[in-house]
């Protein structure tokens, strides 16, 4: 059977698709975006996360690694040393006091469907689904597949969040077992989307395009960062506007990742973004809305 | 068509509300300042520090006993206490504090029961129900039918027609009437003094009205709306003052039909319904119900005054006690409305069910049109009004007792396992639950002679009829409750002992009796392994299955009647906020609980529940509390704590539509929200002082959080932080 690598079952999603949601996150992404607050999902196989405070010096975890990656920095704080780490998991198995948690999980179709079973009454009641989020779900696109399709089955709407940037033939290949795309759209200028996100937005669009032309149901997500993208939005309109859209919604940036990067210690390209005000959110969908685009703010 | 649109207030019923909003902070600040923090429900009494009453006792230990000698001091005690008029309030009356604080009332010593009370000391049963008090819902119908003279001709009129040997029912029911009816004209001529000395036309007109009508209130029944506002006002500061109570009805259908009347009138606007019904709340935080199907199931009983009620909530911002009882077909502007308010307000009504309160309460063997007829008028149950006797809320079965008393048996045994651990854990509450229902026996036997429900008694049907005490036949229907509290403790704690020592072998069974005896010290990692388990509430958890499994048995047994009487009993499982009381009678369990540590509440997942791949969702903790409602009627709330952030939204509303309609559907009895925002929350509990007027839901009572002593306030931040 199938299996996949996720790290987050979140249920009773509002914010991802209509209804009630279970949102499934996939570990893995080809992009960097620098705002992610998700930076647990950039590499697809399994990690540590560290949460010092909540040491109490038992001493298991450096007992049980096999690569001695745990030590004691000059501060005296528990350290891991990310070179030596193979992401194992026995130290987090050996932890309850929550300093260690391992990050990423295999599971197969069988077990994850059981999961999103358990709110079907929820879904039912309020029109919603399940939506595969990450990361990116499309990398593991056979793994996708086979849930959507037996979510599909299940008569379980479905919704796949994507940045876009995958072949062609992996949205054909779940195009008819997913009910709505939510696709984000970062910035219009190619070499200002490979300087935030490290790739180009080419097949992005070609991908977006392909996807209206097939008359899929799309919405749109915006991610708006002071600072970074807030001057694309006219750009990203230009965009949209000749497609096929439901709705575009612009979401403002947020700092609720900031303390996964330093539980992961992974360098946090930017740790200080402003939030925007309501005002920047208004202004940008004002723009969008006079292209006649159904934009919201999220 | 029916009139859903919020009611815009004028400048005047604006300020009178706020004016009303604004004393009741200085109120409750003052109560804080006199008596210190207070977990309960808010109460509407007013503290007046100099007042003193000496009882006239009939019993050599100081007790006043029995109906007679205690309607003679309530007369008395009524006719003492200060008269109080809001200048803000459409109302006059107030009470200023239960009765026991002057008056010893309660169980004389000769009926006491000493070895049931070795029992009960023995197993920590603090609440046994024996002896306990006003836990049953009136009819107040029948108090606006008749009024308060009305009612004291029909005591006379039976204790004429039946003419018994022992009159002093019926004399203890008389003193009580006429010492309401002395009270009222009290404030009628308050009013009057009060209108002759005012300047200002408005508040002399007021006070005028208020005059007049507590003048006709004293001989006729109510008229009008404000007149029936004001009854209610009389009985509920009556009410209260006997044992607290604070069961009051069906809010909306009690109302209507004088609002009605008035509106076709045309001697009533909305406005001012809004203000009677918001001096209504002030007077006091008696628990009622709005919305719900007719008892024939063929319609939903929302109306005008069912949106009027929600608008005067949501203007006064005060503790408030409202449920909205929730089925299919219930008015959906009615539902949005009221979440829209919890959303702006911090927390609002809570949501009765019908499929776990209705079907299940007729699971018991009652047509489900009398389970429509059961209201919500308590913090988390319901009562048929005035034909009930269900000693609600009163007793708690403190499971986890019985789990440390097994946990002792077991160490003891050569080979403890898990199996000896169940039956000694059953063995264990099976004695509890006997003794409490020995509790029950006794008190159907002596409660009468002693503290008889005598304010209540003219709100039900049968007690003045039959010269019988609502307790011993003065009502057809006695369906005693006891409540189990602590699941998650005891589940978790059954889960952690068979993933930790039967399924991983990571510690023995020594290991985890050395642990609590020493209540985990210098064990803190064994502690963390065994509180860190997919614990209840998780899906598809063994402490899930360990939850059900001790559901079933609680229920099971309790549901079995009384030994000598063969009174009925339902099963609920509700905690109220006793928690922390209960906890510090516990000692150390195997979920990784330290002794004195609170329990878990009702048979909610304790909090931070959710691991690994899961992350915590409201729907994961409602589909764990709806799995293990008992089932019959009886409620066990899902209390719930949303951000604010998430919320305050078109999707935020529309998802807690379909939680509460889902959690009906699975058989759930009962939801208590709050929404509130981490920043508030966290600076609210930093210095509660700053924040005088935030509402919170507790468990299923209202209170302000600034009343609240620090630990209860940490369970409401703990419940939210978790979330």
């Amino acid at each position: 059977m199938t299996e996949g690598r996720i790290f987050n079952i979140q249920r009773f999603s509002i914010h991802d698709g209509p209804g009630i949601r279970t949102t499934v996150f996939f570990k893995g992404c080809n992009l960097r975006c620098e705002w992610c607050h998700n930076p647990e999902s950039f590499y697809c196989g399994k990690q540590i996360e560290i949460h010092p405070n909540n040491c109490i010096g038992c001493g298991k975890c450096f007992q049980i690694c096999p690569n001695k990656a745990h030590y004691i920095d000059e501060s005296g704080n528990h350290r891991i040393d990310r070179q030596k780490c193979v992401g194992c998991g026995k130290c987090a198995n050996v932890c309850f006091s929550n300093t260690l948690i391992a990050v990423g999980q295999t599971i197969n179709v069988e077990s994850l469907m059981k999961s999103i079973l358990t709110d079907l009454d929820y879904y039912k009641s309020s029109g919603g689904g399940v939506t595969f989020s990450g990361g990116e779900s499309m990398l593991q696109i056979e793994f996708l597949k086979e849930v959507l399709t037996e979510c599909k089955r299940q008569k379980i709407h479905t919704a796949v969040d994507t940045a876009g940037a995958v072949q062609w033939r992996n949205f054909e290949k779940i195009l008819d077992v997913t009910d709505l795309f939510l696709y984000d759209l970062k910035a219009a200028d190619a070499e200002i989307h490979k300087k935030l996100t490290g790739v180009d937005n080419g097949t992005i669009i070609d991908n977006l395009k392909k996807l209206s032309e097939a008359r899929a149901e799309i919405i749109i997500r915006i991610p708006y960062v002071v600072g970074l993208n807030d001057d694309q939005i006219e750009g990203i309109s230009d965009i949209i506007e000749p497609l096929n859209i439901s709705k575009v919604e612009v979401l403002p940036y947020h700092k609720l990742g900031n303390s996964k990067y330093k539980a992961l210690e992974i360098n946090n390209k930017s740790p200080e973004l402003e939030i925007p005000s309501d005002q920047m959110i208004e202004e940008a969908v004002k723009i969008l809305r006079s292209k006649n685009i159904n934009a919201i703010k999220a | 068509m029916l009139n859903s649109d919020k009611v815009v207030l004028s400048p005047l019923f604006r300020k009178r509300i706020q004016n009303l909003h604004d004393n009741k902070i200085s109120i409750n600040n003052m109560k804080i300042e006199k008596l210190g923090s207070i977990d309960i429900d808010d109460h509407g009494f007013i503290y007046y520090d100099n007042f003193k009453f000496e009882p006239k006792t009939n019993h050599k230990c100081g007790y006043v006993y029995g109906s007679k000698a205690i309607g003679e001091n309530f007369r008395e005690f009524l006719n003492q206490i200060p008269t109080y008029i809001n200048m803000n309030s459409a109302l006059a009356t107030c009470w200023i504090g239960t009765i026991d604080n002057w008056v010893k009332v309660g169980i004389i010593p000769e009926d006491k029961m000493p070895d049931f009370e070795a029992v009960c000391k023995e197993y920590k049963i603090t609440q046994s129900g024996f002896g306990a008090m006003n836990h049953l819902g009136p009819d107040i119908k029948i108090g606006l039918e008749l009024g308060w003279d009305g009612l004291l001709e029909k005591v006379r009129y039976y204790r004429n027609i039946h003419n018994p040997i022992d009159t002093s029912f019926y004399d203890g029911e008389e003193q009580l009437l006429l010492g309401i009816k002395e009270w009222i004209l009290r404030h009628s001529k308050y009013a009057r003094e009060l209108a002759e000395k005012e300047k200002d036309e408005l508040l002399k007109k007021n006070f005028t009205e208020i005059a007049e009508m507590n003048e006709w209130l004293v001989e006729n029944p109510p008229r009008n709306l404000r007149e029936a506002c004001q009854f209610i006002a009389h009985f509920q500061a009556v009410d209260r003052t006997y044992f607290a109570g604070g069961a009051l009805g069906q809010l909306d259908e009690i109302l209507r039909p004088y609002y009605e009347k008035d509106i076709s009138e045309g001697i009533l606007t909305d406005e001012q319904a809004v203000w009677y019904v918001a001096s209504l709340f002030f007077n006091d935080t008696h628990y009622s119900q709005i919305a719900g199907l007719t008892p024939d199931g063929s319609r939903d009983m929302t109306s005008r005054m069912s949106f009027i009620i929600l608008d005067a909530m949501h203007y006064i911002h005060i503790p408030i006690n409202i449920a909205l009882r929730v089925h299919d077909n219930v008015n959906k502007e009615l539902l949005r409305r009221s979440l829209e308010y919890t959303v702006s307000d911090g927390t609002g009504v809570d949501y009765s069910l019908n499929v776990g309160c209705e079907e299940g309460y007729a699971k018991n063997g009652f047509p489900v049109q009398v389970g429509r007829l059961r209201a919500k008028v308590g913090c988390n149950w319901t009562a048929l009004p005035g034909t009930e006797y269900p000693l609600q809320d009163v007793t708690r079965c403190n499971m986890p007792i019985a789990l440390v008393k097994a946990i002792e048996d077991i160490k003891k045994m050569k080979k403890p396992s898990i199996e000896n651990l169940w039956e000694q854990f059953t063995y264990h509450l099976k004695v509890m639950l006997d003794c409490i229902k020995e509790g029950h026996d006794g008190h159907y036997e002596v409660v009468s002679r002693n503290t008889p429900e005598i304010v209540l008694n003219l709100f039900m049907h049968g007690p003045i009829e039959r010269g019988l005490n609502a307790a011993e036949g003065g009502v057809d229907n006695n369906s005693l409750c006891i409540d189990g509290i602590g699941l998650a403790t005891v589940a978790d704690s059954f889960a952690a002992i068979e993933q930790r020592i039967i399924n991983e072998q990571r510690i023995t069974w020594n290991d985890l009796f050395d642990a609590l005896d020493s209540n985990y010290k210098k064990n803190e990692y064994l502690r963390l392994m065994m509180k860190n388990i997919n614990r209840f509430g998780s899906p598809d958890s063994i402490a899930e299955k360990w939850a059900i499994r001790v559901k079933d048995f609680f229920v099971e047994y309790a549901k079995k009647p009384t030994p000598k009487y063969h009174l009925k009993i339902i099963p609920g499982m509700f905690s109220h906020g006793d928690v922390f009381a209960y906890g510090k009678l516990t000692p150390a369990t195997p979920n990784g609980r330290f002794n004195n540590e609170q329990i878990s509440h009702s048979n909610d997942p304790d909090p931070g529940f959710a691991r690994g791949l899961d992350t915590f969702a409201a729907s994961l903790k409602a589909t764990a509390v709806a799995k293990t409602q008992p089932g019959l009627g009886n409620s066990s709330p899902l209390q719930l704590d949303v951000d604010y952030g998430m919320m305050n939204t078109e999707n935020g509303i529309n998802a807690l539509i379909s939680l509460i309609h889902t959690h009906n559907h699975m058989g759930g009895t009962l939801i208590n929200l709050n929404c509130l925002s981490k920043e508030q929350l966290m600076a609210a509990h930093e210095d509660p002082s700053k924040y005088p007027d935030l509402v919170v839901r507790v468990t299923g009572y209202s209170a302000f959080f600034s009343s609240l002593s620090k630990e209860y306030r940490q369970q409401v931040v703990d419940r939210f932080l978790s979330n």
